[in-house]
């Protein structure tokens, strides 16, 4: 027998009693197990899918029933009445501008805390971090009346005060800075000086070495806190409770919380159905087309 | 690292120089007590404009999006206001939850000229009144009425709309609506199953167990989510039982009074009915989804409002025909007779005093009480108005008919309370302890205990500013 | 000279729009707050009166605030729990759970990944409207057809008191699971594969394999997961307020500290009782922060 043959026929073996184990008992029970979890977190989202095409009686009665009719006049009540394609818009406005903001200027609070020794900047740094501990809700009441106050200061004023984006823009910045400097501190004093200071000798300035030579090595951390403070952003629910009223201006997750309150009036639960259906679909669609960068970056800068 | 920790006097003098601005930035973030802006007085006065509306000013109207909707107010009030000020600009809002929205606005000392102050999220009148933030609207009572000068606003409302929206002798408050509140049924569907109304509460139970036997439908229900639904005919009864003292004694946070018998009594009353008679569910349905399943007939009885009808108008089929009836005896000693009603004006309206433009809102209002828009109004969300004779030849629905007429025979038997609006911690303790009482989580005496306990703390709080009545 | 100059111009000139954001918006707030607190602040414009300490007595006997404490507490220490061991075995499954040679995952942890991160994808508000419906209390809801169907009598998930705290835990594990399992999933990628394999040859089991190596090597991202959901479970907030009956019930059976916080400032008005409440919170949450460091203290293991 040749080697080769002999190797041929025992990887068989061998593969023959991978796939044994493969569906031995305890890989049963994994595939079970995830099985489950799969099922567990897709279905109630499926669910809410199925629910928006039904009408309003179908929803009251059997939860599991298929609906008679797709009824996609549900969505047109859910996009006119519900507005949830401002609310969405607004999102992600809000969203787009205070992530560019807090990595900008966290980045640049960061860097020169962590490659800057100089008198206070342990204080400056204490201050930032210290700010992860303190609860938005403690801030509420107070923070309400000082962005009410900056909408009164001449000629910006009534671009960043009550009610508007930009106001709450800063605000999302302001708050997201403890997490940020954090997290971006640390990753820049991992960042090997060599190159820095390389360009330094050539008559680099400090600003260009920071922005041409500094963040893009820092690219992964900076992918990854981007992610964070997203998810973060997105989800946020407190704050522009307090300081968004005009519904027009309202975000998503305002929007959503309203709709529950008022299907409970107009009992029009199917375009609830269909505003989540709305709310939902993109944030999913978007997640899949980029989960591997989105995976990829989150790891990281998550790990030190 | 190459650089070393070289801090100039200079770079700390001017980090140094940084902090004052810092703080002075931090000092102009401190909540400022904003002052009344001038444009806020009035402008010349006369008869037919005694308030010194100012035409150049916008009219800024809130409306709560319930159970009357808010067409009403673009349908009939600011076109009638429109009338008389053609070239008034008004701004015309709805919302679902006026507290959420609207209380920024107060703090933030730019509140609007008129809000319809209702709804589960209404805001807290009491804190309001407490404040000063709501327009003293002695001079809308004391004006002449819209259609006739000679007759003062005083002179058409029911006297009960003056009673209720004072606060501390100052009239603040216009309930708008003459709110009657008793148990709901559908006449058709007692008529076909030879069901009578209830007179006596022992009647009352052996219906609950008739119509539990017949297997036809649910005999009771309420608004499981929102209990202050099922308080309302339990002290309702509770007053029935002890007298309309109960209620008085409640509201001006009397020792004992939420313990008080009478309380006791009715609390195991319903706390029978809750046990035994409910349709399946009702702790965590809605107001609206119970009120639904009555309309298909799912359930028999549910305690509200005469709001109910116009609520439900979409849901209701046209054979419905809605009845209302009063609470029943509890024992033939009760002290106040059969037929005692708990009516209230609700659908509260407020003016400001920090909006821009009051004297527009109390026109506005002025506008409301007249025959013609509380008439309209009541025939077009199918209740009772409170201005005298608005409701003369008007069609009434079912629903309505009936309310009117048990109002008739109430009689000067009405009995109302007010300690929602001024303690809403009370009101917020009341919903949770009421929802445990009618699922059996507490008994009827830790319940009063429970409510007890709650007023005593609201009394002994020196925070909380206390009214009587 | 000039060079320290330009180097503190350039420190000045990075810092000053951090610091003065930073300041004005969160430092000035929290300072306020702080006065706020001692103030009996009940309106929005009167000035407020200095009352001392009297908002914190009164929060001493305020049973509603501490039902919320315990609330926290509960969840500060089933959250972190359920959803680490939760998300470790499957981290744990999808990376290393592969039977036979090598380190793989089980056949297609690709797909798995991606579908146990859709719920964090939410906006949580998403969530909690979406598990209101789910939770309804006859057969239209998702839950109670199927177990009606069974014959098991339908259960108020959000009306009965006694289920609706376990139905928050159950919502915000849902949620966060996903997250972690590519958080570890991560930590367990950046393990040298050497060290699984050199255990595997040596024998080791799937058992013995999770608990001697990859649990102490993946020490370090756990206590980062314990840290994200400590402070999750201390500032929770919109799954209560929205998903709930009465905002924290049934009967404040749900209500958090967060709740009661916003309840008493913008429902009830009491800024200056609100601002107690807060001030209480805020030593809570520190008082969390300062101990995880401290027990984070362990020995590192160095590969």
């Amino acid at each position: 027998m040749t080697s080769t043959s002999w190797t041929a026929a025992n990887s068989r073996r061998l593969a023959r009693r991978e796939r044994r184990r493969q569906l031995g008992p305890l890989a049963i029970l994994t595939h079970v197990a995830l099985l489950v979890w799969t099922v567990l977190t897709v279905v109630p989202i499926l669910w809410t899918f199925l629910a928006s095409v039904k009408s309003e009686d179908e929803i009251f009665g059997d939860a599991w029933s298929m609906p008679a009719g797709l009824q996609w006049d549900n969505f047109a009540r859910a996009w006119e009445q519900a507005q949830i394609g401002q609310y969405m818009l607004n999102s992600v406005i809000v969203v787009s501008f205070s992530t560019f903001g807090t990595m900008l200027v966290g980045s640049m609070a960061a860097y020169v805390l962590a490659r800057y020794p100089f008198r206070g900047n342990r204080a400056v740094y204490l201050l930032f971090v210290s700010g992860l501990a303190f609860p938005v809700y403690l801030a509420l009441t107070p923070l309400f009346f000082v962005v009410q106050n900056m909408g009164n200061v001449p000629l910006v004023g009534p671009f960043i005060g009550l009610n508007t984006h930009a106001g709450l823009v800063l605000v999302y910045i302001a708050y997201s800075m403890p997490f940020t400097v954090f997290f971006l501190s640390a990753f820049f004093r991992t960042l090997p000086t060599a190159v820095g200071e390389a360009a330094r000798v050539d008559g680099a300035s400090h600003t260009r070495v920071f922005f041409q030579i500094m963040l893009p090595m820092a690219k992964p951390g900076l992918v990854s806190i981007t992610i964070f403070n997203v998810l973060g952003q997105w989800n946020q629910y407190q704050l522009p409770l307090v300081l968004l009223q005009e519904r027009d201006k309202w975000v998503l997750t305002q929007g959503i919380a309203d709709i529950s309150t008022a299907a409970g009036y107009d009992q029009d639960w199917a375009a609830l159905f269909a505003a989540l259906t709305l709310a939902i679909l993109p944030m999913l669609v978007v997640y899949t087309i980029f989960q591997r960068q989105i995976q990829a970056g989150l790891t990281a800068g998550a790990l030190k | 690292m190459a650089n070393t920790p070289h801090i100039t006097r200079r770079g700390l003098l001017r980090a140094a120089a940084l902090a004052p601005v810092a703080g002075a930035l931090a000092a102009c973030a401190t909540p400022q007590a904003q002052a009344p802006t001038a444009s806020a007085a009035p402008a010349a006065t006369s008869a037919a404009n005694p308030f010194g509306v100012d035409v150049e000013k916008p009219l800024e109207v809130w409306i709560f999006d319930g159970g009357f909707g808010n067409a009403y107010a673009t349908d009939i009030h600011q076109p009638l206001f429109k009338t008389k000020y053609p070239d008034v600009e008004i701004k015309h809002n709805a919302t679902k939850e006026i507290t959420k929205v609207l209380q920024p606005r107060f703090a933030g000392g730019n509140p609007p000229d008129v809000i319809d102050n209702s709804g589960a999220n209404a805001m807290d009148l009491g804190a309001l009144a407490q404040d000063g933030q709501l327009q003293d609207l002695g001079p809308l009572l004391e004006a002449p009425s819209w259609d006739d000068p000679d007759v003062k606003v005083r002179d058409i409302l029911d006297p009960a709309v003056i009673e209720f929206g004072t606060y501390d002798g100052k009239f603040h408050v216009v309930g708008y609506v003459n709110y009657i509140h008793g148990i709901w049924y559908s006449q058709k569907a007692f008529r076909d199953n030879g069901w009578t109304v209830p007179k006596t509460w022992d009647e009352f139970l052996a219906l609950c167990e008739t119509i539990k036997k017949s297997g036809k439908m649910a005999p009771f229900t309420y608004a499981g989510k929102h209990p202050q639904y099922l308080y309302e005919p339990l002290l309702t009864m509770a007053a029935k039982i002890g007298g309309n003292e109960v209620l008085v004694n409640i509201d001006n946070l009397e020792d004992g009074a939420w313990s008080a018998e009478p309380v006791r009594q009715a609390a195991e009353a319903w706390a029978e009915v809750g046990a035994k008679y409910l349709l399946q569910g009702t702790a965590g349905l809605d107001h609206v989804q119970t009120q639904t399943a009555q309309n298909k007939y799912d359930v028999a009885m549910l305690p509200c409002g005469s709001w109910l009808e116009n609520e439900q108008a979409t849901t209701t089929p046209d054979d419905f025909e809605y009845g209302m009836f009063p609470i029943p005896d509890f024992t033939s000693s009760d002290k106040m007779p059969y037929g005692t009603l708990h009516t209230q004006p609700g659908e509260s309206f407020i003016v400001p005093s920090r909006g821009a433009n009051p004297q527009g809102g109390m026109e506005y209002l002025r506008a409301m009480l007249s025959k013609k828009a509380a008439g309209d109004f009541s025939e077009l969300v199918r209740t009772v108005s409170v201005v005298k004779g608005a409701g003369e030849g008007r069609d009434l629905s079912p629903g309505a008919k009936s309310a009117t007429e048990a109002l008739a025979a109430a009689g000067e038997n009405t009995v109302y309370y007010r300690w929602r609006s001024w303690y809403a911690q009370l009101h917020d303790e009341a919903v949770a302890a009421t929802g445990q009482l009618m699922s059996g989580g507490v008994t009827p005496q830790k319940y009063v205990e429970r409510l007890q306990k709650k007023a005593d703390e609201i009394k002994a709080d020196s925070s909380i500013k206390k009214y009587r009545r | 000279m000039f060079q320290t100059y330009r180097r503190g111009l350039f420190i000045l000139s990075f810092l000053a729009a951090p610091v003065t954001l930073y300041l004005v918006y969160v430092i000035s707030p929290y300072a306020q707050a702080f006065y706020i607190a001692m103030t009996d602040w009940r309106g929005v414009t009167a000035t407020p009166n200095f009352i001392g300490f009297d908002n914190f007595i009164r929060l001493f006997s305020d049973g509603i605030f501490w039902k919320a404490v315990t609330h926290n507490a509960a969840l500060l220490v089933l959250l972190p729990l359920l959803t680490i061991v939760i998300a470790l075995f499957f981290a744990f499954l999808l990376n290393v759970g592969r039977e036979g040679r090598g380190v793989a995952g089980v056949a297609g942890s690709k797909f798995y990944r991606v579908v146990f991160f859709f719920p964090q994808v939410l906006a949580v508000t998403v969530v909690a409207v979406l598990f209101q419906q789910v939770f309804r209390p006859d057969d239209s809801g998702m839950l109670n057809a199927p177990l009606m169907a069974l014959g098991l009598g339908p259960f108020g998930f959000l009306s009965d008191p006694g289920l609706a705290f376990w139905s928050v835990l159950g919502v915000m594990v849902w949620q966060a699971v996903g997250f972690y399992v590519v958080l570890f999933s991560a930590g367990l990628a950046s393990i040298p594969r050497d060290m699984f394999e050199a255990a595997q040859i040596d024998g080791a089991g799937r058992f013995s394999l999770f608990f001697r190596v990859t649990l102490p090597l993946l020490w370090d991202t756990v206590q980062v997961a314990w840290v994200y959901l400590g402070i999750l479970a201390l500032d929770v907030f919109a799954i209560v307020w929205v998903m709930t009956d009465q905002h924290g019930g049934p009967d404040f059976s749900t209500t958090v500290m967060a709740t009661e916080i916003y309840r008493n400032a913008f429902q009830y008005f009491r800024f200056g009782y609100a601002s107690a409440l807060g001030v209480v919170m805020f030593f809570f949450t520190i008082g969390f922060a300062i101990l995880s460091l401290r027990l984070s203290r362990r020995e590192r293991i160095e590969y």
